[in-house]
């Protein structure tokens, strides 16, 4: 077998049993309820399922619910929701720091999100390698991710300091004058970015470390007896492979970068001029210092419907979780 | 079977819809009077006292105090910072658990007054001390009392006295023109002439939107002022400054950090009353060199910015009478003396102006005798939204292109709509 047939082999998804009728067999459904032991095993179902749909319903369901609702409603926590339509979504069509806080999160999420999975899977691959003393690496890299954002925040807050700053401190090393970095309107943006990227490695490291420890040797080892490079066995097998998981790590990374809030809080507070607000720190403006609840709920649902279409683009464009067998 | 499946989803539905709504009242409405006995369980929230010192002074000397005298009340003491005040009050008021009596600062009554948030207090608390002139004036709401004052915190202008004598300048600024000439000079070997950045923009264009003779609101706080030519030319100032090199939006003094001034990277800047205390503590030698001296901003008129924290009481409180011996007590001269002491701010008590605290502290000395020409934000009952919009709506006219004119324009569209929401 030459090593194309190796590489571009494609097993064929197992197909679902025909009925005996020759049509593919759909979901079972007789409408009938079942009996006897079925039923019991139903019931055990039911209870063991029932303390999290509780939760769910109590903490996640009920504040989803009460906040697609509020969205319709002026309400300042002083005096009762009033109905208001779709006023809040019309003001926000107007809003022009709204407007500016989606296109900042999506420049972060643009360039946070790939840069960070490259740098996860290099430093994934890095560590797959048989890198002796890996747990120290693998600790050192996942401790950003563990680490609660506020410490982080603060410890790049010295970093970016323009008097005494590390950054600068190196930087006049080599006899540049660092900027402000995070009051001036060009570079707070990137230096917010480099934070994100740096936070976020770990996580993705570990979720591709785990899935390229999983990938089946035997592919390797066939490549290598048809002669295909380390390169060639990294784009033709490896990365094939790793779709799941590259899936997984887009989404997870895309939801979180969209959610970004506290280095914002802590680093810039938005600023300088509106210039690294992002949709969740809008949110919390209007809902925590501007008393505009109703306000925060419209903009959280758009943040909501732009996170679900950016999701289901991407299910469309990578096939979603089903990988290669 | 489905359509009863999807009637009981919908009840479901509409049930947490209710159940969500339901829980979005005006919280619990207050049991008791607040002229029966002071007894109970109270909460204080606080964004000041800060760090262990204050805490001692407050939990131990002055909740000491107020123990012995209403051995019936417990007071237990919620600390945040001014940051998260809102954020707490906001929590406090959707859970329905907001604390008996509140801490908050100038410009916060009248949003809270006009919602019935906070109660009314007896006018008699008004004249049980002697106020500096006008002190009282951001805790009333439509003529009422709400609040009474803690301390007051003044915004100022403060120089290196050295870095005048070196230059051969005599006396301070009397209007924008010299400021800004007198900056120009200072000016010199990465050093800036003038500092206004390193305090919040908003307090600091509001300080000069005074001193220009503008203001920020109709008396009854439905009408905006600041757009007039007064509210651009303040904003324009800053541009100028900035354009003559002598201040710089990016070299702004670090949250507790030694200041510009202190460092002698600025000659000339806006700060606190509170700069007198932490120079004391951080640079002492400073204050022994008298090397520090500070002026009133001044152009059309001279204009101090008047902020500091005031204590209210809920109106929600289920023991309103111990809330309100709790404001009372506040608001005595022991209590704010040490209060003011541990920040280094500015007692509003004239008992208080000859105590050895005030003629000691230059800054608070000079604040309290410049209480004539005391201003404060605030003054709408939209304060609380418009105060957020104003720092970013005006900074892009500084570090960006905007025209001073086209954004003080958009914030006073921003802030006709959040008057027009009320």
């Amino acid at each position: 077998m030459g090593a194309t047939s190796v590489l571009k082999a494609r097993p064929a998804r197992p197909a679902r049993p025909p009925s005996p009728t020759g049509h593919t067999v759909a979901k079972k459904r007789t409408g009938r309820a079942p009996t006897g032991p079925g039923r019991r095993r139903q019931r055990a179902g039911m209870l063991m399922v029932a303390p999290a749909l509780l939760h769910a319903s109590l903490w996640i369901g009920l504040p989803v619910v009460a906040s697609v609702v509020l969205a319709f409603t002026k309400y300042d926590v002083l005096t009762a929701p009033q109905f208001v339509g779709l006023d809040n979504f019309r003001e926000l069509l107007g809003d022009a720091v709204f407007r500016k806080s989606i296109i900042n999160t999506v420049v972060y999420t643009f360039f946070t999100v790939p840069f960070g999975m490259m740098l996860g899977l290099l430093v994934a691959l890095a560590l797959h390698t048989g890198l002796k003393a890996q747990g120290i690496f693998r600790t050192a890299v996942f401790i950003p991710q563990v680490t609660a954002t506020v410490a982080i925040a603060l410890v790049w807050l010295w970093i970016y300091n323009p008097g005494n700053g590390l950054l600068n401190a190196l930087l006049s090393f080599v006899g540049i004058d660092g900027p402000a970095w995070l009051a001036s309107t060009s570079w707070a943006m990137p230096s917010v970015i480099l934070v994100g990227i740096w936070q976020g490695i770990g996580m993705k490291m570990l979720i591709y470390l785990a899935a390229l420890q999983s990938l089946p040797k035997e592919l390797y080892e066939a490549a290598s007896v048809d002669g295909a490079s380390k390169a060639r066995q990294f784009f033709s097998i490896t990365l094939p492979l790793l779709k799941p998981a590259t899936f997984f790590v887009l989404i997870t990374s895309m939801i979180t970068a969209f959610q970004s809030f506290d280095q914002i809080y802590i680093l810039t507070d938005g600023g300088p001029a509106n210039s690294t607000t992002m949709m969740t720190y809008e949110i919390y403006k209007s809902a925590f210092r501007e008393f505009r609840v109703g306000y925060a709920c419209a903009q959280s649902l758009v943040l909501f419907v732009l996170l679900m279409g950016f999701t289901l683009v991407n299910r469309r464009i990578m096939g979603g979780t089903r990988g290669h067998n | 079977m489905e359509l009863k499946r999807r009637s009981l989803l919908a009840a479901i539905g509409a049930g947490t819809a209710a159940a969500a709504l339901s829980g979005c009242g005006t919280g619990t409405a207050a049991s008791g009077s607040a002229n029966g006995p002071a007894e109970g369980e109270i909460t204080l929230l606080t964004p000041i006292f800060e760090g262990a010192d204050g805490k001692t002074l407050l939990e131990k000397e002055i909740l000491g105090g107020f123990r012995k005298k209403y051995p019936d009340v417990k007071v237990n003491v919620d600390y945040t910072t001014y940051l998260q005040l809102n954020e707490k009050i906001t929590t406090g008021l959707a859970g329905g658990l907001l604390p008996d009596v509140m801490m908050m600062g100038v410009g916060w009554i009248p949003p809270f007054a006009a919602k019935k948030a906070i109660a009314e207090l007896p006018e008699k608390f008004a004249t049980a001390h002697d106020y500096e002139k006008r002190v009282l004036a951001p805790s009333r709401y439509d003529g009422r009392l709400y609040a009474l004052p803690i301390v007051l915190d003044t915004r100022i202008v403060v120089y290196r006295k050295d870095h005048f004598a070196a230059a051969g300048i005599r006396k301070t600024p009397a209007n924008w023109a010299e400021l800004r000439a007198v900056a120009k000079q200072l000016t010199k070997d990465g050093r800036i002439g003038f500092d206004p950045f390193s305090i919040d923009l908003r307090q600091c264009w509001e300080t000069f939107l005074f001193a220009n003779g503008g203001q920020l609101f109709s008396a009854d706080g439905k009408k905006v002022l600041f757009t007039d030519a007064r509210g651009v030319e303040a904003l324009q100032f800053f541009k100028d400054l900035v354009k003559d090199g002598s201040a710089v939006y990016a070299k702004k003094t670090d949250p507790l950090a030694p200041t510009n001034v202190q460092t002698g990277k600025a000659s000339m800047m806006m700060t606190t009353s509170g700069l007198w205390k932490q120079v004391g503590d951080q640079a002492p030698d400073l204050i022994k060199d008298d090397k520090l001296g500070a002026f009133i901003l001044a152009n059309r008129k001279p204009a101090m910015l008047q902020g500091g924290t005031l204590v209210t009481q809920s109106a929600s409180s289920k023991h309103p009478a111990a809330a309100r011996a709790l404001v009372e007590y506040l608001a005595t001269p022991e209590s704010i003396l040490g209060a003011a002491r541990q920040r280094g701010s500015v007692p509003g008590l004239k008992d208080l102006s000859d105590s050895s605290y005030v003629k000691e502290n230059k800054f608070v000395d000079l604040s309290l005798q410049s209480m004539g020409d005391a201003c404060s934000e605030g003054g709408t009952a939209a304060w609380m939204e418009i105060r957020e919009k104003i720092k970013p709506t005006l900074e892009p006219a500084i570090v960006g292109g905007q025209s001073a004119k086209d954004a003080i324009a958009e914030l006073g569209r921003l802030a006709e709509a959040a008057i027009g929401r009320m």
